[in-house]
Formats: C-alpha cells, sequence, structure tokens
C-alpha cells in the first residue's frame, strides 16, 4: 500500500477537525492519507453524539483559550494539550467497522514498540501501558471512506483537565482525579523524553511496519485547502455544529 | 425544556460501558420529546437521530421493541439495545 504522510504542524481545533474531513472527502483522489498534527491553542474535543455544556466548562475554558469543537467521531471529550494526533484515510476494509479499529491501532502499537514501549490493545479503542490508557482512537465512515484519529498522550495533567470539564457528581470529583491518574499514563510519565518532531517520523514508521505501506510526501492541493476552509468556516466554526446536542 | 401542566420531565445518566444520558418529557405514559447524548460509538451515526424521531409520541412501554428494530443491523461500542432501552425507562422511572 502507497500512504500518504502529512508531518503537520499544531493548528487551532476548528482547522484540525475540518482538515480531517476533507482528507476523507477526498480519499478517492489523494489516496489512503496518514496526518500527524497537534494543537495550538490547546482545545477540548467533545463526541459527535455529546453535549458539549454537559462535558465542559464552557465558561472556564473560554477564559483559558481552549478551543472548543465537535467531531464527527463518537466517543468522550478530549483534552488536547501535550500530545500528538493521528488522522488516517482509508478505503474501508471489509469485515466489522469494530474490526477496523485494531488494524489501524496496530500502527500505534509498533510506534511503542520503536520507543521500546509494549502496548497493548485494551477494549476496542484505547491502547494500554503497563494497565494505564495512553492513547484514545475513534473511527467514523463517511463519503466511502473510513476515518479514524486518534491521540498518543505525551504528557497529561488530569487536574488542568478536569478544571475544564464537568464531571457526573461535583464531590465525587477529587476521587475521580485519582482514580483518573491511576488509569492515565503517557511517554512523559513512563520516562521516555521525543520531541513533537521526533514522535511524527516514529509514528509515520510504525504505520509503515503495521501497514506493510511505503510511505511518500506530497503537497496537499488548492482543493483539499479550500474545502477545509470552507468546513473549518461553514460548519466546525458554527455554534449550530458545536451546540448540535 | 420547560416544564408544562400535564408533562412531566425525566434524565438518566446510564453507565453501560459507556455513558447514556437522556433527556426527555412526557405526556402521560408516552414520550414528547427526547435527547440521547454521550460518549458511546453507533454506525451508522445517524441511528440516535432516528431512535430519537420514532421514541417521539411512543409509549413507554413499546421503548424496547423500538429500539431493538432500529439497533439490530448497527454496530456499537459502549451503548447496545438494551442498555438505551433502561436508560430511556430509568429517565421515565425518574421523572417529576
Amino acid at each position: 500500500m502507497e500512504l500518504r504522510v502529512i508531518f503537520d504542524n499544531k493548528h487551532k481545533a476548528f482547522w484540525n477537525m475540518a482538515l480531517d474531513e476533507s482528507l476523507l472527502m477526498h480519499l478517492k483522489d489523494i489516496g489512503p492519507t496518514l496526518r500527524l498534527y497537534g494543537w495550538n491553542p490547546a482545545a477540548i474535543s467533545i463526541g459527535y453524539f455529546q453535549s458539549l455544556e454537559e462535558e465542559v466548562n464552557v465558561e472556564k475554558a473560554r477564559e483559558k483559550g481552549v478551543d472548543l469543537v465537535r467531531r464527527i467521531t463518537g466517543g468522550g471529550a478530549v483534552y488536547h494539550k501535550w500530545e500528538l494526533t493521528y488522522s488516517i484515510v482509508l478505503p474501508p476494509p471489509k469485515g466489522k467497522i469494530l474490526d477496523s479499529y485494531k488494524l489501524i491501532e496496530k500502527g500505534l502499537i509498533e510506534s511503542f514498540k520503536i520507543l521500546g514501549i509494549e502496548a497493548k490493545y485494551s477494549g476496542i479503542n484505547d491502547i494500554e501501558v503497563q494497565g494505564k490508557k495512553i492513547s484514545g482512537n475513534a473511527q467514523t465512515r463517511k463519503y466511502g471512506g473510513l476515518l479514524q484519529h486518534g491521540t498518543i498522550l505525551m504528557d497529561v495533567d488530569v487536574e488542568e483537565m478536569f478544571s475544564l470539564l464537568k464531571v457526573p457528581n461535583e464531590k465525587l470529583k477529587d476521587k475521580m482525579i485519582k482514580s483518573v491518574k491511576e488509569r492515565v499514563t503517557s511517554l512523559s510519565s513512563l520516562g521516555i523524553d521525543v520531541d513533537f518532531q521526533e514522535l511524527q517520523n516514529i509514528v509515520a514508521e510504525g504505520f509503515k511496519k503495521a501497514l506493510g505501506a511505503r510511505l511518500y510526501e506530497e503537497e496537499l492541493s488548492g482543493e483539499i485547502i479550500k474545502k477545509a476552509k470552507e468546513l473549518e468556516v461553514n460548519k466546525y466554526a458554527t455554534r449550530e455544529w458545536l451546540y448540535r446536542r | 425544556m420547560q416544564r408544562e401542566s400535564g408533562y412531566t420531565e425525566g434524565r438518566a445518566d446510564f453507565k453501560a460501558g459507556k455513558l447514556i444520558r437522556i433527556r426527555a418529557k412526557f405526556k402521560d405514559d408516552k414520550i414528547e420529546e427526547i435527547r440521547i447524548t454521550g460518549d458511546f460509538y453507533i454506525y451508522p451515526e445517524d441511528t440516535i437521530e432516528f431512535v430519537e424521531e420514532k421514541l417521539k409520541g411512543a409509549r413507554i412501554e413499546d421503548v424496547e421493541k423500538i429500539i431493538n428494530e432500529i439497533l439490530k443491523d448497527t454496530e456499537y461500542i459502549g451503548i447496545d439495545a438494551k442498555s438505551l432501552s433502561m436508560a430511556v425507562r430509568e429517565a421515565w422511572m425518574n421523572r417529576n
């Protein structure tokens, strides 16, 4: 398989989600594509089925300059700050949707292996190291293609994360923070010192191995960027989309 | 949702691997309005909107049957017909 790789920078949340969707829309023109990117400013993305107001302390997030965006993929609210995010668009493989998660997550398992870490699948859409979550993944099928995106935690600050997210029971917040601290890890917590660009290269290599792919880089066409800009303004940045549920 | 006479409101935060949140308004034993949110995954995604649409006006005793029928050909994580039906029923039990 030929896999186009985009070593992207850190971007605003609306743009990140808009470009992922535009890549999915143009899968037939661009072929299988892996994009490796980050978030600047920090952002919270919520799952397609979530309600922003139920999940996020919107006022606090605005005050801290944290971007807020709704994804087209399901799953939970994610605080994107110290992480590398990947997105991949592929023609959907035959078989069950849930089975294809692992096919793609293998790219991450291989990446962790390069870093000297033994990572395992946890459930369908998480990856764990030493029993703690280090990566979450979410997939959708649209426009005849498959989009999966997910994160690799480079560092984590659970207190900061919970200062922005709402918890079902305020009284149990401290307990919840403690429990999440016990269940989540990051490269930094594992003593791995790697910078964003190095990690991009490692993850590209991990996907290359997992998918048996030949990697190549090619600039994105104006059409893809134009569509992404359109989605950024007319979809992701709108109140209608953000407060959809 | 504003409370009006003759209507009741019910909520449920139902943990089923993932969280399923129900916000509903009832008139007698019928669902008047319903919103399903949460951190689950379901394919195709518009299944949830379809369920909301089909539950509007449905009697609470028919919820399970309707949900079973709609979810039978879907794939999901952290939600299924049984847990979604239970979540709706819990919202009904919790109505004011």
